[in-house]
């Protein structure tokens, strides 16, 4: 049996489970089916991968491979970086699954489970063009899912395909000269160094959501629907994440990028209306945190990104779950619309607001026993500007995922809107999410924390022996959360809090949505105009040409007079010099 | 106050002192109607009363933690740090950040149309 599943990558029973759920009626039976797939191929997928990992001796399991072209594929390789991901996708596959229980959509089934198989299957990737394969189905599955949005994500879903197919292609087009150049297609440490390097971080980037690349993210995913953009927010950046940790980790570029990821998009989150909006740029923040953690690249520091990768699915899951609940009941996820709802929703207001918890790395949520390792880090390592960023930026993220949201949907004042409760499944998917929020802040001998931190990459130095439950940090960050939440409780009191309004904010997609478009209508219309001027000044010249050729040649023109000799000697010795030029100099 | 209206306020302190169901204004009973029955517990979160004696639970808490920072300093402290550094980081940055909107949104807000993609028109599942 153990020889069965170690001779595929789990990724393909989620690929099968998704293309089966394609083609079953819509009936109710059906739709049942589906269902189980939904929940039961993550559950199936993340059982093999136990059994597969743990039924060896071995520190790195290499199964599943193939010969193609003379090119020898690992579609399976199962270490100690990539088992936390595997889990993770799987787990996440799961809770989406049971939270997506209400939705009758083939298309979200279907793309939900190939997407979910994408994931997992490019984090087991021993090589890079298996990694390309799944790279490329990861962005055609999932577009599908922000196209569930209805009319409106089109546009949106169409640029959120540009940007992946770009970084498919430069992920092709680095993997070739890097191959070339090293007679390897190993998916280990690359570096920028090395031939084609530049295009693979660039294209790992785009996925990750570097800084002037990430409008994809916060494009599309609001845009998706209430089901999808949970589903979204887990596979794609966090599998760059993987990619760059996999690839490029100590790249010292990537402490400022990530330190800018961490710090610009709290300024958008702020402005955002749309509260979907808003956890899309918090997302972009977060992951700046474990941008950062790579670029820093100690033990401590890699440890720190996969326990903070664990926890940012989490606690983001739960707060796009709780917002998509709001949206499915209400209609409007818009924050000056919304208002008051703890008094309909309780529940989910609870659990957006451990989420909310979890995202500002209160005490005993998650988000405090992973962050605080990369900060840690990026301390120990003497990055002291960038340590200085990554706390006004843990300042910026109360702002917009642990006040904004929670308030401005559940308390602020009373839009009047009453409606249901969020259905059971969601409850059930946010009940569960919020207490893994919690139990894996958890120390000691019943809680959570040493799970987390058994599964982390480096085992010596970092993560077994590193407490975040030092009394200083608790009451550090304690200092921290209070303050910005006085901060906050001040300005609203005197009137200096911003009220939220419907707008549509710029950000630097203007220059391809705006500036780019307007660009290119207007070189279209120029060249239309160029064209016509110079049609216009052809015409002129042929028909000037032609008039002079006939004033010369016609029976009525110039040469047809009957001239003297005398001028017929001059124009013949006059060729004859021209010839003779012509033959002796040139 | 009329004659009636302080009776009212005598009964309805009497009861309150003999742990009988409150008097409810009208508007509270319809709000207790309405709500969840989970959330009719907690309906005085919504209060103005709440709302604006909220800031009194940060303020105490900012100060004790503040306190206990220098009897608990940090043990590898960066060069600004100092017993309550972070409440001046936390305080600071958030301040900014939320006072930063003004300007911020003077600047880069445009109508919800203005890329011609209407995102004003928004489709819940039971909407």
């Amino acid at each position: 049996m153990l020889e069965l599943f170690a001779s595929f990558s789990p990724a393909f029973i989620l690929i099968a489970a998704g293309v089966l759920a394609g083609f079953i009626p819509t009936s109710k039976s059906g739709s049942f089916i589906s269902k189980v797939l939904m929940v039961g191929a993550p559950a199936l997928a993340l059982v093999c991968i136990n059994v597969i990992y743990y039924g060896q001796t071995e520190n790195t399991y290499l199964g599943g491979q193939l010969s193609f072209a003379g090119i020898e594929l690992t579609t399976l390789r199962i270490d100690s970086l990539s088992i936390i991901w595997g889990y993770i996708f799987c787990f996440a596959g799961i809770l989406n699954g049971i939270y997506g229980l209400h939705e009758k959509c083939k298309i979200t089934d279907t793309s939900a489970l190939i997407y979910t198989g994408a994931g997992v299957g490019a984090v087991f990737a021993g090589d890079l063009i298996t990694l390309f394969m799944f790279w490329e189905l990861l962005a055609l599955s999932s577009v599908f899912i922000v196209w569930r949005g209805g009319p409106k994500s089109y546009p949106a879903g169409m640029r959120y395909l540009a940007m992946h197919i770009l970084s498919g292609v430069l992920l092709l087009a680095g993997l070739v000269i890097y191959g070339r150049a090293t007679g390897s297609y190993a998916f280990n440490n690359i570096g920028l160094d090395m031939p084609g390097g530049w295009l693979i971080f660039l294209a790992f980037g785009i996925k990750a959501g570097f800084p002037l690349l990430h409008n994809w993210i916060q494009d599309s995913y609001p845009r998706s629907s209430v089901t999808g953009t949970v589903i979204l927010s887990v596979f794609t950046t966090k599998l760059a994440i993987y990619a760059l940790a996999r690839g490029f980790a100590g790249t010292e570029i990537l402490i400022y990028i990530g330190a800018v990821m961490t710090v610009f998009p709290v300024f958008f989150a702020v402005l955002e209306n749309d509260l979907r909006k808003v956890l899309s740029y918090s997302l972009n923040n977060q992951l700046g945190f474990m941008v950062v953690g790579i670029g820093i690249g100690s033990q401590l520091a890699l440890n720190g990104v996969a326990a903070h990768m664990v926890s940012h699915i989490l606690y983001k899951s739960l707060l796009f779950m709780s917002m998509g609940a709001v949206l499915h009941r209400v209609g409007t996820i818009k924050a000056s619309e919304l208002g008051g709802l703890f008094r309909s929703m309780p529940y989910t207001a609870v659990f957006c607001m451990i989420g909310a918890a979890a995202i500002s790395a209160v005490p005993l949520f998650a988000g405090f026993v992973s962050k605080a390792m990369i900060i840690t880090a990026v301390f120990e390592n003497g990055h002291l500007v960038v340590y200085a960023m990554l706390l006004f930026a843990s300042a910026g993220v109360l702002e917009h995922s642990g006040i904004k949201v929670p308030y401005f949907a559940f308390f602020a004042h009373d839009s009047g809107k009453r409606v249901k409760e969020a259905p059971w499944n969601m409850l059930t998917a946010m009940g569960i999410t919020a207490f893994l929020c919690i139990y894996l802040a958890i120390p000691g001998t019943y809680g959570g924390m040493q799970y987390l931190y058994g599964l982390l990459p480096s085992e010596v130095a970092g993560a077994a022996k590193y407490n975040p439950y030092t009394d200083y940090h608790v009451i550090f960050q304690m200092q921290l959360i209070m303050a910005a939440v006085f901060a906050f409780a001040l300005l609203k009191r005197i009137g200096f809090y911003p009220p939220e309004r419907r707008a549509e904010i710029l950000d630097f997609d203007w220059t391809y949505r705006r500036l780019g478009l307007s660009l290119l209508q207007w070189g279209n219309a120029m060249w239309s105009r160029l064209g016509a001027v110079i049609i216009y000044a052809l015409r002129g010249m042929f028909g000037n040409i032609s008039r002079r050729l006939y004033q010369v040649f016609s029976p009525a023109g110039a040469l047809s007079y009957a001239a003297p000799s005398g001028i017929a000697a001059v124009l013949i010795a006059g060729m004859l010099a021209v010839t003779l030029f012509v033959v002796y100099f040139l | 106050m009329t004659d009636k209206q302080k009776s009212d306020q005598q009964n309805s302190r009497k009861q309150g002192s003999g742990k009988q169901n409150p008097v409810l204004s009208p508007l509270e009973i319809v709000e207790r109607a309405e709500a969840h029955p989970a959330a009719v517990p907690f309906l005085w979160l919504g209060s103005k009363k709440t709302q604006r004696n909220f800031i009194y639970i940060p303020l105490v808490g900012m100060i004790v933690f503040s306190i206990l920072g220098f009897f608990y300093p940090v043990s590898k402290p960066a060069p600004w740090d100092f017993g309550f550094s972070y409440t001046v980081i936390g305080f600071v940055g958030y301040s900014f950040v939320v006072l930063s909107a003004w300007p911020l949104f003077r600047l880069l807000s445009r109508p919800e149309n203005y890329y011609g993609e209407d995102d004003s028109v928004e489709e819940g599942e039971d909407a």
